[in-house]
């Protein structure tokens, strides 16, 4: 049994500022709470340290081949940690003063996140299913943090009951798939295994990827597994509903990324179809239900279920072509990386304006051009990017994804290409009507609006991303090249 | 019909029956008792199949522990008993959808393993031993993993659960 | 193989007897004692006063905390079990991986000391 310590630096790095977090918590007096924060944020940057330390240096096998860190291990391990970096400064005033448990949070928050930086290493059945269990369990518990607020209660119930109840299905479509491949829990093995299978045991095998399929939808939010979705994401503190947007959607997609494309890879004739299902009808059920939102985090929330059927699309283009489906496989990744920078800043914004307007409807963002310009024009860019108008980031997302359509042919591919187009366009209604408020609309009350730095920051980092990404696309195309790397049957 | 076809016919037939009462029971308390019979089934084909320790940790766990969670839970939120308080209005749809997926999955099983070649399927006595080779050669990140998962759990239940006093 | 179904036979064997017991006690009182039930003899008996209320009150967060916290632990020495049988095999290195497992979740139990959650009271 190899153990390779420096490849699993990070997790390492990160275990132990959880722990260090807890003990501190548990020391400090009831007004220095707010201290835990510091040392989670040292801790994430140390791991972050870590994962940079491991670039280069080739792919790293552990525990047996178990635990993989290449390429596409390094960058998503990189993009969790700077999010949680982003989430810690956005929880730092918010929960200083929201009269929450703060030591406790950060727990909860970097064990979540821990379970994120593992998720992308997972290549064995049983670790992909406990990284996405230390991603949820602490998601929960952080979705009803607000103890006292029946909205917050209620978050927290929906997400656990429909979250365990995908986790079983899941669980017995991975016992499903341990039983016909003979025993066999590692992805590669997996896959192996099932190109072998045919007659019944293929049709149970289909059955079993049917449901863990159904398990990790339910962890994106694709229709018809999104309920959760928006009464969670209103009913949480806001900075746990960016982290749930952007973390614990990408640490789904990170899973689901490795066992359809390795894994299940064989049997993409079964589950191309179920996969462009998903695609149309998350995009059209998640753009057509946001156009009639009147709160900002519920319309952010719908916004996200299309942002994940855009992503969900890039599954179903996989064919027998190895070089196409490295297309699909880049546009996805691109895609889900730049989806995390717009979400962030997007929720960013909302924490800003949750400040003066707890409940954060529509019209409470009118005249943030006077009480805040600096968050206006954010929230303006991210807006326009979420919708995929040039000249942001998210125009060039989704070009990556309508090309990788066009170019993998037959009716399928330009057919995902057309419903796309036109759920693009459909949603920059509704995208609109935040930035109308902000620059057409006054504020009830013009003073300024005091937005503490941390925020401010990462508002203005986020944006200016995003504008650099759709002026040097070159930059994310190499690391969408570097991620392609992973077991693709080469 | 030899002597462990026919205890695992017993077992599956009284977890079926007390798996159904568990969700159609008027009594909530009812319903958790079920469930300890239910879980008791399940520990006892664990036996049957050669899976002792798994058994004994279902019986110990479940039984044991999560059942008096369940009850402690019932009591402390004092659970409406009665007859209409437990309605659901999409009880008929729910039955349809549950008993369409059993029929599905027993017929898709049925077809891959057939009951005819069980002979092929050979039990074997997974010791204790077996069990911690397993974790401690082969799976000991998913330990370490599940130790930070309890500590989670806990943390977060004790957060949900305390009592807000001054601090 | 049939040794551990037979000692397994043995142990259901046992637990038929017990339940049997039990069984025929309680029917053979139902059939013999004599059965002449009146109101009073129907009410609930509550130490010999009079019952008041209905019989179900909520109970103390207290009794929950402590069963979910043995909850936590007994699936932590649920896994003791296996690694006593394996130590000698496998050595230091088993000895050092249930330590860091015994240590995270101790420093849980230090939460939950520190926290006032153990306190009964």
């Amino acid at each position: 049994m190899n153990i390779d310590y420096h490849a699993l630096l990070p997790e390492f790095i990160l275990a132990g500022t959880i722990l260090l977090v807890l003990v501190v918590d548990v020391f400090l007096p009831e007004r220095a709470k707010w201290f835990a924060m510091p040392i989670g944020l040292i801790g994430v940057v140390g791991s972050l340290a870590g994962v940079l330390s491991l670039i280069g240096a080739g792919t790293r096998e552990s525990f047996g081949g178990t635990y993989v860190v290449d390429e596409f291990a390094l960058l998503f391990k990189g993009f969790f940690l700077v999010t949680a970096v982003v989430v810690l400064a956005l929880s730092l005033r918010y929960f200083r003063e929201g009269g929450f448990y703060q030591g406790e949070y950060y727990f909860l928050l970097l064990t979540s996140f821990l379970g994120c930086v593992m998720m992308p290493s997972s290549r064995d059945l049983l670790l992909l299913f406990l990284a996405l269990e230390l991603v949820s369990a602490p998601g929960f518990l952080m979705a009803a943090f607000r103890k006292g607020d029946v909205k917050s209660n209620e978050a927290g119930v929906k997400f656990f009951i429909i979250g365990v109840l995908s986790t079983a299905v899941m669980l017995f479509g991975m016992s499903l798939i341990y039983g016909v491949t003979g025993g066999a829990t590692k992805l590669a093995e997996i896959g192996v295994a099932l190109d072998g299978v045919s007659g019944e045991m293929e049709t149970l095998a289909f059955a079993a990827i049917l449901f863990v399929v159904v398990g990790f939808a339910f962890k994106v939010s694709a229709v018809p597994f999104q309920f959760w979705a928006p009464d969670t994401y209103e009913g949480s503190p806001v900075p746990v509903a960016a982290f749930l947007a952007v973390a614990s959607s990408v640490a789904g997609f990170a899973g689901l990324l490795q066992l359809m494309f390795v894994a299940f890879a064989g049997q993409h004739e079964f589950w191309v179809p179920i996969f462009a299902f998903l695609s149309i009808a998350t995009m059209t059920v998640g753009n057509l239900v946001a156009l009639q939102q009147t709160q900002v985090v519920r319309l952010l929330a719908y916004s996200g279920i299309a942002q994940s059927g855009y992503i969900l699309l890039t599954f179903a283009l996989v064919t027998d072509d190895a070089a196409s489906n490295r297309n699909a496989f880049a546009a996805a990744v691109t895609y889900i990386l730049i989806y995390g920078v717009m979400n962030l800043g997007a929720f960013a914004a909302t924490v800003a304006v949750s400040r003066r307007h707890p409940t954060l409807g529509v019209a409470d963002f009118a005249g943030l051009r006077e009480t805040a310009p600096v968050i206006a024009v954010g929230m303006a860019v991210f807006m326009i990017s979420l919708a995929g108008v040039p000249p942001t980031g998210g125009f060039w997302g989704k070009l990556l994804i309508f090309q990788a359509a066009i170019e993998r042919g037959g009716t399928l591919g330009p057919a995902l290409a057309v419903v796309m187009l036109v759920n693009s366009v459909a949603s920059v209604f509704y995208y609109l009507v935040v930035p109308r408020q902000m620059f057409l609309r006054d504020a009830a009350d013009p003073s300024r609006l005091r937005v503490p730095a941390l925020v401010t920051a990462v508002v203005a980092v986020a944006m200016v991303t995003l504008v650099a990404i759709f002026v040097l696309p070159n930059v994310f195309a190499r690391l969408a090249e570097i991620s392609t790397l992973v077991g693709l049957g080469a | 019909m030899s002597a462990q076809e026919y205890a695992f016919t017993v077992l599956a037939v009284v977890g079926g029956l007390s798996a159904i009462a568990v969700v159609t029971a008027r009594n909530v308390v009812h319903a958790a008792l079920y469930l300890v019979v239910t879980l008791l089934s399940v520990g006892g084909v664990y036996l049957l199949l050669g899976a002792e320790f798994v058994a004994w940790v279902q019986i110990l766990i479940y039984v044991g522990a999560i059942v008096i969670l369940f009850l402690f839970g019932l009591m402390l939120t004092k659970a409406p008993i009665g007859r209409d308080t437990l309605d659901n209005q999409q009880r008929w749809l729910g039955a349809l959808v549950g008993v369409g997926v059993f029929a599905g999955l027993v017929f898709l099983i049925q077809e891959a393993f057939p009951v005819q070649d069980a002979e092929r399927f050979e039990t074997f006595h997974a010791t204790t031993d077996a069990v911690g080779e397993s974790i401690f050669r082969n799976y000991v990140l998913p330990f370490e993993a599940v130790s930070f998962l309890l500590l989670a759990a806990l943390i977060g239940a004790i957060v949900l659960a305390r009592k807000d006093d001054a601090s | 193989m049939s040794d551990y179904y037979s000692s397994y036979g043995v142990v259901l064997a046992v637990l038929t007897a017990g339940a049997l017991l039990v069984a025929v006690a309680f029917t053979t009182a139902r059939l013999v004692a004599p059965n002449a039930p009146n109101r009073e003899k129907l009410t609930t008996y509550e130490c010999g006063i009079d019952p008041v209320g209905d019989g179900w009150s909520q109970s103390h967060v207290r009794y929950y905390v402590y069963g979910f916290l043995f909850v936590i632990f007994d699936v932590e020495s649920v896994f003791l079990f296996p690694w006593a049988r394996v130590l000698e095999s496998i050595g230091y290195a088993a000895v050092v991986e249930m330590t860091i497992f015994i240590g995270i979740l101790a420093v849980g139990l230090l939460y939950a000391w520190r926290k006032g959650v153990l306190r009964w009271a």
